[in-house]
């Protein structure tokens, strides 16, 4: 599947849940398959953390990598694209293309950097909104993501519930817990902590690669488990049977498993970005300023499927039934799975056989019912 | 279950609920009471079951179901969200029973309730004979209550709960004489009693 990375311009400016502003907005995006005479059977894909528009294919016959999630998104996959048109856009915020800190501002003709105004999950689908607009979808089918993608999905279905017929959420939450809030303030500090960020002001100068480095690191082993470790790595020396080498070059092979990642993330990834991004999934609280978690979901019509993974520290289960609960007080056809997995927050990228059995029945469902 | 196969009481069941009503299944299993409620009574049909594999069997039946362990509590649903709630050869299993069944009176108007008789002859026959009551312990069988008629009915007073609808059967046929000897499988239809909060 050969596809092309699109841009969408946007020249007014969209008002920021912040009270600030943003605009013109350019936003890169990605389309799979094709879309039906009555425009009923788009899905909506929203990329978590590190992601992009970049969803599945690849960009010419050599292309050495397919998208990030090309094992469910595809002909005959969890999200079939013989029969669905897929979307998946890269939010704001981010570096894939979509305007973020690391995007020129017409003001000053200069990279917003720091000065680029902080973005939520709202803002993310306000943006998406403008392109759902210009590509002439009025409903989607379905929108879905998981971890930071399950958010925007969620918040679709509060923002615009006439235009969301159901929404797949994998491993998210409806609000972050300060164990999370946690463990994204770690890797900010890391990239704070690095001389070369410059608090923020790094563009065409050397970038703060080690701070986004172990920033990365830290994200690596919040993706994982404690049993997909053990049985990953163990503990291994990349050395085998020569022993231990008695120096602080990284020796066990979960070590080196951390290092290449956190170095191969700097070549791809903005770390104005990182920031932006951590920082819009601090503040994801639905329930922010309203008595309760239920009261955020008065207006939604969507149809829920709702997926947690047993391994998963990062999104746990319960955070998914606490999702769950508000649904159900608000009479909202729900589904739930806890799938028993050891691949950690991870298994929503790698679950994919156990998820298109899941996403196929559902979807048949959505689509004969009202 | 123990009942080789044969469900009387889904058939009962079913029966009982009236078109259209809303109808929540605990312990809903591979979902075959709800798919047959929605195609024979057009219900609106939840279910709650805890094994994954059952909730994958349901929602390929087009149901929408939520994994979940009941004992956990329905505090989630608003009181009177379902005409039915349905807890269907389940009872025996349960850790508490009594807060179960307060919260299936409270968030349905009506409470089923269907289990197996302990009191039925083969089973007291089986106990005579030093065979036990339930699975042998090598079939794998999850830990079951005995429970016979009258405890059931003692069990339905100290809940405050009015009895409904009773349906007794041994093997498809309903009984109608020395119910504890003969019921293999009862069906009781509970409500709130009226004045019990």
């Amino acid at each position: 599947m050969i596809v092309q990375t699109q841009y969408f311009r946007y020249d007014g400016e969209i008002k920021l849940q912040s009270g600030a502003t943003l605009g013109p907005i350019t936003l890169a995006y990605e389309t799979y398959g094709q879309l039906n005479a009555d425009r009923s059977n788009a899905i909506l894909i929203c990329h978590a953390w590190s992601g992009d528009a970049h969803v599945a294919g690849r960009h010419s016959p050599d292309d050495p990598k397919p998208g990030w999630w090309d094992d469910a998104v595809g002909p005959g996959k969890a999200f079939d694209t013989d029969k669905y048109f897929v979307v998946c856009s890269n939010v704001i915020g981010g570096c894939g293309g979509s305007t973020g800190p690391s995007s020129i501002n017409p003001k000053t003709g200069r990279p917003y950097g720091l000065s680029f105004p902080i973005v939520t999950i709202a803002d993310m689908v306000e943006a998406q909104r403008l392109l759902t607009d210009h590509l002439g979808i009025e409903r989607w089918l379905t929108v879905t993501g998981g971890s930071m993608g399950g958010m925007q999905a969620l918040q679709w279905t509060v923002s615009y519930p006439a235009r969301v017929r159901s929404a797949i959420v994998l491993a998210a939450t409806a609000r972050l817990s300060p164990q999370t809030i946690a463990l994204n303030e770690v890797p900010r500090q890391a990239i704070y902590a690095d001389p070369n960020w410059n608090n923020g002001d790094y563009y065409g100068k050397t970038p703060p690669n080690a701070g986004l480095a172990v920033a990365r690191m830290i994200g690596h082993i919040t993706f994982l488990s404690d049993a997909s470790m053990r049985e990953k790595f163990g503990r291994r020396l990349r050395n085998g049977s020569e022993g231990y080498g008695w120096r602080f070059d990284p020796e066990f092979e979960v070590e080196s498993y951390l290092n290449y990642r956190g170095h191969s993330f700097t070549k791809r990834f903005d770390a104005n970005s990182f920031l932006y991004l951590s920082k819009a999934m601090d503040y994801f609280d639905l329930s922010y300023g309203l008595p309760s978690l239920a009261d955020a979901f008065r207006k939604v019509t969507a149809k829920f499927l709702v997926v947690s993974y047993t391994s998963d520290w990062l999104y746990p289960s319960w955070q998914s039934k606490e999702l769950v609960r508000a649904l159900l007080q608000n009479d909202i056809d729900v589904t739930y799975v806890e799938i028993d997995s050891n691949y950690g927050h991870d298994a929503f990228l790698l679950e994919v056989d156990r998820l298109a059995e899941l996403t196929r029945d559902f979807l048949r469902r959505v689509e004969t019912t009202h | 279950m123990t009942l080789n196969g044969s469900r009387p009481d889904l058939d009962a069941i079913i029966e009982l609920i009236p078109p259209k009503s809303r109808v929540l299944d605990l312990g809903c299993g591979d979902g075959e009471l709800l798919a047959r409620l929605i195609r024979e009574k057009q219900v609106t049909a939840r279910g709650v079951e805890l094994s994954e594999a059952n909730v994958r069997a349901c929602i390929a039946r087009g149901l929408s179901v939520r994994q979940g362990n009941i004992e956990e509590g329905l505090a989630d649903y608003p009181d009177g969200a379902f005409d039915y709630v349905i807890l269907s050869q389940t009872l025996a299993y349960l850790d508490h029973p009594i807060p179960v069944v307060n919260e299936m009176l409270r968030v349905g108007r009506r409470a089923v309730i269907s289990f197996e008789n302990a009191g039925y002859w083969r089973t007291r026959w089986r106990m005579f004979r030093g065979q036990g009551i339930g699975g042998d312990l090598c079939s794998g069988e999850v830990r079951a209550r005995a429970i016979t008629l009258p405890q059931f009915e003692a069990f339905a007073a100290c809940m405050q709960a009015k009895i409904e609808l009773v349906r007794l059967f041994a093997g498809d046929k309903p009984v109608r004489i020395l119910p504890n000897w003969q019921t293999r499988v009862a069906i009781y239809v509970l409500s709130r009693a009226q004045g019990v909060v």
